[in-house]
């Protein structure tokens, strides 16, 4: 840092005592609150946006008795519950966010807890807006995308349109007696689970990708799974898959170029105490 | 908060007194430190233990009974009952449910918090400090003996030729190094942490007991169907939250807000669910300076 830089930096805390230094008036404003860091606010704000406050969404979804019994191809009652969990969290972070008049909820947080007899969703982020104002046209966007991202898509001519979210529960059919036993002393696969799996798959890909459209996406980004047999029933498998959906805003996308740096700092050197043993 | 003759312990005031200075800051945050003008005077700290209970005077404990026996709420406080669709069942159906907002535990919570807070100013105004960065605070049960300690740890500094903060009492911010830096060349001066607790005590109803278990009720659903008693009172700990905060900031913003659920199940829909909501009180001395788009960049290797 220079010696200019310094001062300047200098002076702004100074100013910034300054202002603690008087006892400020009783303001009947309403402050902002934001989960955001001091780097994605200033990301944010460097695109012309700005947080407005902290919101959430929670909804909790009973899953009645006897879903889980061991049965034949989709639980279709737990892909609806898990379903409702998700879009009841996140009409309630929306209203939350309308409530503000936030344009979107970017950066949210989504925690899904898939239990036996209920499904519970919650969403936090931040609600944001343009500085400049303006009132938006559409339902506000939710959005799991940082800050950097949010500002990356943007400058890229496209904004997010909502969360995408896609999930499917499915039995794993018992094999029969016969191909249980010859099956007991071989390596060999268990094309019941592998039909299970897939069949979860494609269905939670396809929700997912149709909740995507009905938002009014053109595709979905920072797709996440999870997948595998549940903890409570080893013959269900569920998959779950979720991101934000994506709209192109621009007349067609736009380059962002990336500029190529070259970093000139030396490759650390770790040292390792256990070499010196010769292990 | 603070007390202006401070009443620290001989220890305290010995170690305070001497002429070396101590800092809880890494080098590359002494160093930002140093940069912004800003000097390091002591580690201050504040403790404070609280016995911890979740019934106690004030509390609802006779509430399973009735929703009209025990404690009484406050004015302005968050309650919702729910009553039984089926009539009377029997002495073991649950004819009513309620969610409460447990006061006195926000309160105990906000006492806690807020006396090893002003210990810890105490011993930065002692000193003459303009403020506290890079606090650190911790809330944790000690053991299982019903007690709860509240633990603060900042440095206190002085800002170089600076005016003392209005009042006498220093401002406080979790931010140090380069995060204060940006923070300060956005124009946003810290003003103080705050923080809150808000808990709700879920009695689950007989509707909310039958589809947390998931068993199926005449005159009840049949398929999924949302648990309204459990999921709004998840929204309402969190609202209260942000508002007990809100109450705080007194107009300013808050920034890098970090927000904890924590729940204990009781039985089926019976919970109790805490919410704490931290984050630092910022106050904006001058407009934002134009920030220009970041250009990407990609890093060849």
């Amino acid at each position: 840092m220079n010696n200019a830089a310094g001062a300047d930096l200098r002076a702004e805390m100074l100013q910034g005592a300054q202002s603690l230094a008087v006892a400020s008036p009783p303001t009947g404003a309403r402050g902002i609150t934001s989960d955001l860091s001091i780097d994605e606010a200033l990301l944010l704000h460097a695109a012309g946006w700005e947080p407005v406050d902290l919101v959430c969404g929670v909804a909790v979804v009973s899953v009645p008795v006897g879903v889980w019994n061991w049965g034949q191809g989709a639980i279709s009652v737990a892909s609806d519950a898990h379903n409702a969990a998700v879009s009841g969290a996140a009409a309630q972070l929306q209203a939350e966010c309308a409530k503000v008049h936030g344009h979107g909820v970017a950066g949210v947080r989504v925690q899904v807890e898939v239990r036996t007899h209920h499904i519970d969703v919650e969403l936090v982020g931040t609600a944001v807006r343009p500085v400049s104002g303006h009132e938006g046209g559409r339902p506000p966007f939710v959005s799991d995308l940082s800050a950097r991202d949010f500002t990356l898509l943007m400058g890229a001519g496209w904004m997010p349109v909502g969360l995408a979210f896609g999930a499917s529960f499915v039995y794993a059919p018992r094999r029969t007696a016969g191909v249980a036993m010859k099956q007991k002393t071989q390596n060999v696969e268990l094309t019941n689970y592998t039909e299970a799996m897939y069949s979860a798959r494609s269905s939670a890909m396809e929700r997912m990708q149709r909740s995507a459209l009905d938002a009014g996406g053109h595709g979905v980004v920072e797709v996440k799974v999870t997948e595998g047999p549940m903890s409570f029933a080893r013959h269900a498998v569920g998959f779950t898959a979720w991101g934000t959906a994506v709209r192109l805003v621009a007349e067609s996308h736009q380059y962002i170029r990336p500029e190529l740096i070259l970093p000139l700092d030396d490759a650390v050197i770790t040292f390792e105490a256990q070499s010196l043993r010769g292990k | 908060m603070a007390d202006a003759t401070p009443d620290l312990p001989e220890a305290a005031l010995r170690r305070l007194g001497s002429s070396g200075f101590s800092s809880g800051l890494s080098v590359p945050d002494f160093a930002a430190c140093l940069d912004l003008g800003l000097q390091p005077v002591s580690l201050v700290q504040g403790y404070c233990v609280m016995r911890w209970g979740w019934y106690g005077a004030g509390s609802g404990f006779m509430r399973g009974v009735s929703p009209w026996v025990g404690g009484q709420q406050g004015a302005g406080s968050y309650s919702e009952t729910y009553r039984c669709p089926h009539g009377f069942v029997s002495n073991e159906h649950r004819m009513w449910g309620q969610n409460i907002e447990q006061k006195w535990v926000e309160d105990a919570w906000a006492q806690g918090y807020g006396t090893a807070y002003a210990r810890m100013l105490e011993e930065a105004t002692s000193q003459g400090a303009h403020g506290v960065i890079g606090v650190l605070d911790r809330v944790s049960h000690l053991a299982d003996t019903g007690t709860t300690e509240f633990h603060f740890l900042g440095t206190a500094v002085l800002v170089e030729g600076g005016p003392p903060p209005a009042g006498g009492v220093p401002w406080s911010t979790y931010l140090a190094g380069q995060r204060l830096t940006k923070s300060i060349e956005a124009g946003y001066m810290p003003v103080s942490v705050v923080a809150a607790l808000a808990s709700v005590r879920v009695w689950a109803y007989c509707m909310t007991e039958y589809l947390m278990e998931g068993a199926r009720t005449w005159g009840g659903p049949t398929g999924p169907h949302e648990v309204e008693q459990v999921g709004k009172a998840h929204m309402a700990v969190r609202q209260l939250a942000r508002k007990h905060v809100r109450q705080q900031l007194l107009g300013d913003a808050l920034h890098g807000a970090r927000i904890e659920v924590e729940k204990r199940e009781l039985s089926q829909g019976d919970e109790v669910i805490d919410c704490t909501l931290r984050g630092n009180r910022m106050r904006r001395f001058k407009e934002f300076d134009d920030v220009p788009v970041p250009r990407p960049t990609v890093s060849l290797r």
